[in-house]
């Protein structure tokens, strides 16, 4: 720790990083909903007897957007690490700057994890037609 | 199974030789299965597709340890020094992201797209089957049919045609697999599921519940024999005929006591006073390959001992011990419906 580091200062640079620090929870939040709908209302669906062409492509439908928004979290993630810009994929160092980019590079690395989670989820809607 | 291979302790004391032996005792145990019960003793197109996908996921699994032991090798033995960043970072996203990711989505894609050819439609024949404490209550309905013929305990199917199963439940979750034919298919209370088989090579083949019903679970089994498909339908016909009238002394004796002690209240035996549905259907029982469910055999020896011990056979089952009855009458009563052919 050096005389860089005092506590009003580092409240302040947190409190600076409480949006990155919420943002990074976007897309793990995006591909948990996704999940959650998927099963629910398809099990619903097939339960009440609800037509299944129509639910299975609302859900489709519902997965390109929640991938599109992923890809958007992840986008503005990337940008937010910019590794090229810098050239640190790493950012060990404990001050400002180096927390922003390292929230960055997690909320990349989330939204790629939630992205192919969210394929993974789709894929039986996609391959499998009827509610058996 | 020997008490010495049950106890792992015993085992680890005995030494890695005695460890070896008890390994390779399991293993011949095991082969013993490998006939009648082994999804990898493919005799249907469901199993053949469910065995293929075990054999290349076996191999990728083999190349996989293989290779990731040969990497901790070289790493711990032939290189331990530090690597370069350019070398590492390439290696722990291609083989620790893109690498399962596109295997695992390969697998997922192949084996999603198998499910529906393990329902698929039947060719004319649809089999109703519901899961009972312990055993399966089974209703052939051939293509026009109006009303089902009823039996239990065990399936017979032609070979070459494609069979649905209508599965269901009573009280409890059951699961129905025939591992030789295909895959497995939960059965529940107030829901019907649906599999199809399609067998392609006559045998018999043993079925099992597959889903921890009670007590009994373990001894809820079934034959299922696999016919020509001539053959099937002269089954069929035959076992959609009234029961056999009892021939003989003993077995007409025996007919009278199944009635003078109330079988008939639980079971049915087509063309007789006895229509009770809450046990198997007895019509012709006599044909069966085995009792309760694949307990035991289908001796005359067997239909006695079912009846005086049915509790000790199989535990907690509704259907009460006859041990009051003299040796006579229960060779009298095993006359009887072992002659319901």
């Amino acid at each position: 720790m050096t005389d860089r580091h005092t506590p009003e200062k580092d409240s302040a640079e947190f409190a600076a990083e409480a949006g990155s620090l919420w943002r990074i929870t976007f897309a793990p939040a995006t591909w948990a909903g996704h999940f959650l709908l998927c099963y629910t209302l398809f099990a619903t669906g097939c339960a009440k007897g609800w037509p299944v062409g129509t639910v299975r492509h609302g859900l489709i439908g519902m997965s390109v957007l929640a991938l599109a928004v992923i890809a958007l979290i992840g986008w503005r993630a990337y940008a937010q690490w910019s590794p090229r810009s810098t050239g640190r994929i790493v950012n060990p160092r404990g001050d400002a700057e180096d927390r922003h980019h390292f929230l960055g590079h997690a909320g990349f690395l989330l939204a790629v994890i939630s992205f192919i989670g969210v394929v993974f989820v789709t894929l039986p809607l996609l391959l499998l037609e009827g509610c058996r | 199974m020997t008490a010495m291979s049950r106890d792992p302790v015993t085992i680890g004391r005995g030494g890695p030789s005695r460890a070896i032996f008890a390994v390779f005792l399991l293993c011949t145990t095991l082969s013993a299965c490998g006939d009648r019960q082994s999804t990898l003793n493919v005799a249907g197109e469901d199993a053949a597709a469910i065995a293929t996908l075990f054999w290349v996921m076996l191999a990728g699994a083999v190349v996989l340890w293989l290779g990731m032991n040969g990497l901790f090798f070289y790493l711990s033995r032939v290189a331990p020094g530090a690597f370069p960043d350019r070398l590492v970072r390439p290696l722990l996203i291609g083989g620790g992201i893109v690498l399962p990711t596109v295997i695992l989505a390969t697998l997922l894609v192949w084996s999603l797209t198998m499910l529906p050819d393990q329902r698929a439609p039947d060719d004319g024949l649809r089999v109703k089957v519901t899961g009972e404490q312990w055993w399966w209550r089974v209703e052939y309905w051939p293509k026009g049919a109006e009303a089902p013929v009823v039996t239990a305990n065990e399936i017979r199917l032609p070979v070459g045609s494609r069979t649905g199963f209508e599965l269901d439940a009573h009280k409890v979750i059951h699961s129905f697999w025939i591992p030789a034919l295909g895959g497995k298919m939960d059965m529940f209370p107030g829901r019907t599921t649906y599999v199809s088989l399609r067998p392609e090579k006559t045998g018999t083949f043993r079925g099992q519940c597959a889903e921890f019903c009670g007590a009994s679970h373990a001894w809820m089994a079934f034959e299922t024999v696999v016919l020509p498909p001539d053959d099937f339908e002269a089954w069929l016909a035959a076992e959609a005929r009234d029961a056999t009238p009892p021939e003989g002394d003993a077995a007409r004796r025996g007919a009278a006591l199944f009635a003078a002690e109330g079988c008939g209240a639980c079971h049915t035996v087509r063309g007789t006073e006895a229509v009770g549905q809450v046990g198997p259907d007895l019509t012709h029982v006599g044909s069966r390959l085995t009792l309760g469910a694949g307990r035991i055999g289908a001796t005359l020896d067997d239909f006695a001992a079912w009846v005086e011990h049915t509790g000790a056979l199989k535990p907690e089952v509704k259907m009460p011990a006859y041990d009051h009855l003299s040796d006579g009458q229960l060779a009298d009563l095993a006359a009887y419906l072992k002659g319901l052919e």
